[in-house]
């Protein structure tokens, strides 16, 4: 009980300390800021964004179609005579004669056509949308029928794609045959809601309003389609969602960040340490304000875009692990330009990886990882089960939770107030989390929790390595999940050498390596059955997360490629760190290589 | 103001950057960034591109054909992506849900020439990558039987179409405007946008952590180490977008006016740092003025690109090679705007020293 009125009253400081600061001549300014934000928006929504304008050169021999080309505004377009433009072809990106589109064959002429390709096309459907019989300018409409696979995507995953070589003969099901209802012939909707619903689809394509309309209700046109219009969904309705949901949680947990920065700096943060008030109260008391203001940003946006209040379950992990990161970054960086690089960088890689997936929303089941991609299924109101939910936020609740926990462990005058560098502080942090007393346990501990933000930076490397042709995609990402898992194993044994040297005998290493080899295994059992057995089976995810198979090989492998790390620390010193690790990701390769690409044997 | 008093103090801000190494962190995050934004145009094309697809799908899709006859069976008979099954429809859809075949089509008895449309049912597989890729391969064949249906109705339409004839595109151009069109503009410019939070940043620190009475007390006056400040910002843009601009060219992309654009991007930049500037004299405070600063970046950005001929525009044009002289107007306008502010930052530190003198 005590506790909690701890709570509350730091909660209640923090809130006063806030506003003290935002009254000063902040609000009004922010205000008149907020109103001219309002106004560049409705400027830019009408005028478009000016960004590419005149980017092609196109020359015209007939006034119509200039004005035509005109109307979009990145081409600049010439009017001259048939002989002009035949004289000086090369200086255009495109010429048109006589209704004939001519290329002039570079990479800019080829794009340039592509524009006016899609230009072309809009032009004829806002001429056919004005056609009286709709049904001769549009003769033929898909209706798109989902059907749910009776086999799970798992299927997919291993590489089984719907259905493998085509045969002679047509495929007959094994299962039971449900009778199909013989599709009725007509359309089911009135001629002029088609209309508006074409007239409006044709419009959506400019540049803003296909933005701002990403939230409003769904089409009414149902399940029916033109042919131009049958593609995939445009994902660009999570990137509305990031900078909706997700810029004002950044924003809010900034606040959160420079709180703590500020405690450091005016040294505020040692008086509260001296009450009798325990640091975990005090760490959820100044984070609790926060926490309830992102939580009722996230309620007010929902409300505004009259979307289901379930939205809110899958921010709640977002804010919690927005705010561990705060705390931890506010209680790290020295200055303030570091705070700034740190934060932006951390906002950033943090908004890609809620972004990437959910494009996939509606194309893939990967795309769950994310639990934007909730949002995006609740808004166009598909149903999600608790398993997704597990599915796509258990990362974020467990990650938050082990920073959390870290930062707890940490916030005491030495840690806050000292100036070291921040690698170091880094280790100081570790280094107080892993018991003096019990050191192999703490090891264990710290390896299995470290199983969740490595899957993140697999997640991440995935996208970006994706960049690359494929078989230096596939090597870049070998290369780096092995670094990566080699860093997280070789960081506590690391910490404890540079804590005490001594400690580190070579029977005491021996125990070390077998507890961290033993702590990742468990812990990435654990979460693979959790949550990531649906994607480990692909290719790229059979690299990251290889042997479901048998135990001994994996934890044979972690143990040797951590004692690798040890050895190295043991002999050469912390000089040694680095090259044990290089080695250690060769091997982890080279075994990698061998199981999954049945290479070398 | 003398001139070395201005590089001491930046030297010194400098020199406090490369010790704490984070400004690698600011370099690495624009890579993120360049390498995640073509992610998602590569990925985001090829999913909408067919053509960019067929690497990826050598092989020819099951689908079953339910219904009357038409052309349309003939044409997707004909095409080399699809083995097409004529086959009742309750047992096509069975096979669909068990992943034997791609997508069924169900062919109505509408008459081409019918006053009603012809309206196909289509099943795909629902949450499915390959189900997309099947859909953006039949939506060709499909939009070809739309033109043959419109053909045998063109009696019935009234408007007079433009007539523009279009070849068949040549392969490549697809990139072509995200990279000089977004990527470019957005890389070059990015630096200025890191270097205008740098400034505040190093005003606010002087600030609170009390260490602006040491530096008052030296021969530096307090305008020379707001603009010293102001100086050890702007000369980070042009190495970091100069940075870039060779990255871009050494990964193959042409870029036409280099130079131009540098000059561009370090005269723009200084806007956005001279703002920074007077938030940080304003505020003296962090959070507040990272707030307000960065909220009046989003409007100052969003107005300039409703404007045509914007500097961002500008780069564009410029590595395009489209810009005329128009530029040399857009600069003389930022030069304006420069100036003022310019003007503004200097009486606004006067004013601070005077008050800190007698004060």
């Amino acid at each position: 009980m005590s506790t909690f009125i701890d709570i509350i009253t730091i909660a209640r400081w923090e809130l006063k300390k806030s506003f003290s600061m935002i009254s000063r001549d902040v609000l009004p300014l922010s205000i008149i800021l907020f109103i001219l934000l309002m106004i560049a928006t409705g400027f830019t929504a009408q005028t478009g964004l000016h960004l590419q304008d005149g980017m092609y050169q196109v020359g015209v021999d007939d006034p119509q179609i200039a004005s035509l080309l005109a109307s979009d505004a990145r081409f600049s377009v010439y009017l001259l005579d048939a002989p002009a433009l035949n004289a000086n072809g090369n200086s255009f990106d495109l010429i048109v004669v006589k209704g004939v589109v001519f290329n002039s064959g570079t990479d800019k002429a080829n794009a340039a056509q592509k524009t006016l390709e899609r230009d072309y096309s809009k032009y004829v459907s806002s001429v056919y949308n004005t056609e009286n019989d709709l049904f001769a300018a549009y003769p033929l409409w898909i209706d798109t029928q989902p059907v749910k696979s009776e086999l799970t995507f798992l299927s997919t995953q291993s590489g089984q794609y719907i259905s493998a070589a085509p045969r002679r003969i047509a495929p007959v099901p094994e299962g039971e045959i449900k009778i199909v209802p013989t599709p009725l012939p007509g359309l089911e909707i009135s001629t002029e809601d088609l209309r508006r619903e074409l007239v409006q689809s044709n419009e959506k394509n400019t540049q803003i309003s296909r933005y701002t309309e990403a939230l409003s209700a769904s089409s009414s046109m149902g399940t029916f389609k033109t042919p131009a219009q049958l593609s995939p969904p445009l994902p660009f309705d999570s990137i509305i969602l990031v900078f909706v949901f997700i810029f004002p949680l950044y924003f809010t947990s900034q606040f959160f960040m420079m709180s703590i920065m500020n405690e450091r700096i005016e040294r505020k943060g040692e008086i509260l340490l001296s009450t009798p008030i325990r640091t975990s109260s005090i760490i959820i008391g100044k984070a609790l304000p926060y926490f309830i203001g992102m939580v009722a940003i996230c309620a007010g946006l929902t409300l505004y875009i009259r979307a289901s209040p379930v939205i809110i379950l899958p921010l709640i992990p977002v804010i919690f692990f927005f705010l561990a990161n705060a705390l931890l970054i506010g209680m790290l960086s020295r200055s303030f330009k570091e705070l700034s690089f740190i934060s932006i960088f951390f906002s950033t890689v943090a908004t890609s990886y809620l972004f990437f997936p959910s494009i996939f929303a509606n194309v893939h089941v990967i795309s769950l990882i994310s639990p934007l991609t909730l949002i995006v299924l609740t808004i166009q109101g598909s149903a999600w089960t608790i398993t997704d939910y597990l599915y796509s936020t258990s990362l974020f609740w467990l990650t938050g939770a082990v920073l959390f926990y870290i930062a707890a462990r940490n916030f005491k005058d030495e840690r806050l107030f000292s100036e070291k560098k921040l690698l170091s502080r880094m280790r100081e942090f570790l280094s107080e989390i892993l018991s003096q007393k019990h050191p192999f346990i703490s090891l264990f501990l710290l390896s299995g929790f470290s199983i969740p933000f490595i899957f993140m930076v697999q997640m991440m490397c995935l996208v970006l390595f994706f960049n690359l042709p494929m078989p230096y995609s596939l090597v870049f990402l070998l290369l780096f999940a092995a670094l990566t898992e080699e860093t997280a194993k070789g960081v506590g044994i690391y910490t404890i050498y540079s804590r005490d040297p001594a400690f580190l005998t070579w029977k005491n290493l021996i125990f070390a390596c077998a507890a961290t080899a033993i702590g990742f295994l468990v812990g990435e059992k654990l979460l693979l059955f959790v949550t990531i057995a649906q994607i480990s089976d692909s290719v790229f995810g059979s690299i990251l997360f290889l042997s479901l198979g048998s135990l001994w090989l994996p934890l044979l492998l972690h143990f040797v490629c951590v004692l690798i790390v040890a050895c190295c620390l043991k002999v050469w010193g912390k000089k040694g760190f680095v090259p044990g690790l290089v080695i250690a990701m060769v091997v982890h390769c080279l075994y990698n290589l061998y199981f999954i690409l049945g290479w070398l044997g | 103001m003398k001139l070395r008093h201005l590089s001491i103090i930046a030297k010194k801000e400098f020199k406090g950057l490369f010790n704490e190494r984070t400004i690698l962190l600011a370099v690495l995050l624009q890579l993120f960034i360049a390498l995640f934004s073509s992610f998602l145009m590569v990925g985001l094309a090829s999913m909408y591109d067919p053509s960019s697809l067929s690497k990826y799908s050598h092989s020819r899709y099951s689908i079953a054909y339910s219904g009357n006859e038409s052309p349309l069976l003939t044409s997707l008979e004909a095409s080399s992506d699809f083995r097409v099954y004529q086959m009742d429809l309750s047992t096509a859809v069975a096979a669909l849900k068990e992943r034997k075949l791609a997508a069924v089509i169900f062919v109505p008895d509408t008459l081409p020439d019918a006053t009603d449309p012809v309206k196909i049912t289509l099943y795909t597989l629902q949450n499915d990558l390959q189900a997309a890729i099947v859909d953006v391969k039949l939506k060709d064949i499909f939009l070809k039987y739309e033109t043959d249906l419109r053909e045998i109705r063109a009696d019935r339409l009234k408007e007079e179409l433009i007539g523009i004839q279009i070849p068949k595109a040549g392969g490549g151009g697809d990139f072509y405007e995200f990279v000089y069109g977004l990527l470019i503009p957005l890389l070059v410019f990015m630096p200025a946008i890191i270097a205008s939070a740098l400034v505040i940043d190093l005003i606010t620190e002087e600030y609170q952590h009390e260490t602006l009475e040491t530096l008052v007390s030296t021969p530096l006056t307090f305008t020379e180490i707001v603009w010293g400040k102001v100086l050890a910002c702007e000369l980070l843009v042009p190495v970091q977008a100069g940075a870039w601009l060779i990255l871009l060219m050494i990964n193959g992309i042409a870029i036409q006016n280099a130079g131009l654009i540098l000059v561009q991007v370090i005269v723009t930049s200084l806007i956005l740092i001279l703002l920074g500037t007077l938030t940080a004299l304003h505020y003296r405070e962090r959070t507040a003025a990272q707030f307000i600063f960065s909220t009046a970046l989003v409007v100052v950005i969003l107005f300039a690109l409703a404007l045509p001929d914007n500097p961002l525009n500008l780069l564009t044009r410029l590595a395009v090679g489209t810009a005329a002289g128009e530029q040399w107007l857009v600069l003389g306008v930022t030069l304006g705007i420069i100036l003022m502010l310019s003007y503004a930052t200097y009486r606004y530190a006067e004013k601070i020293a005077k008050t800190h003198q007698t004060g």
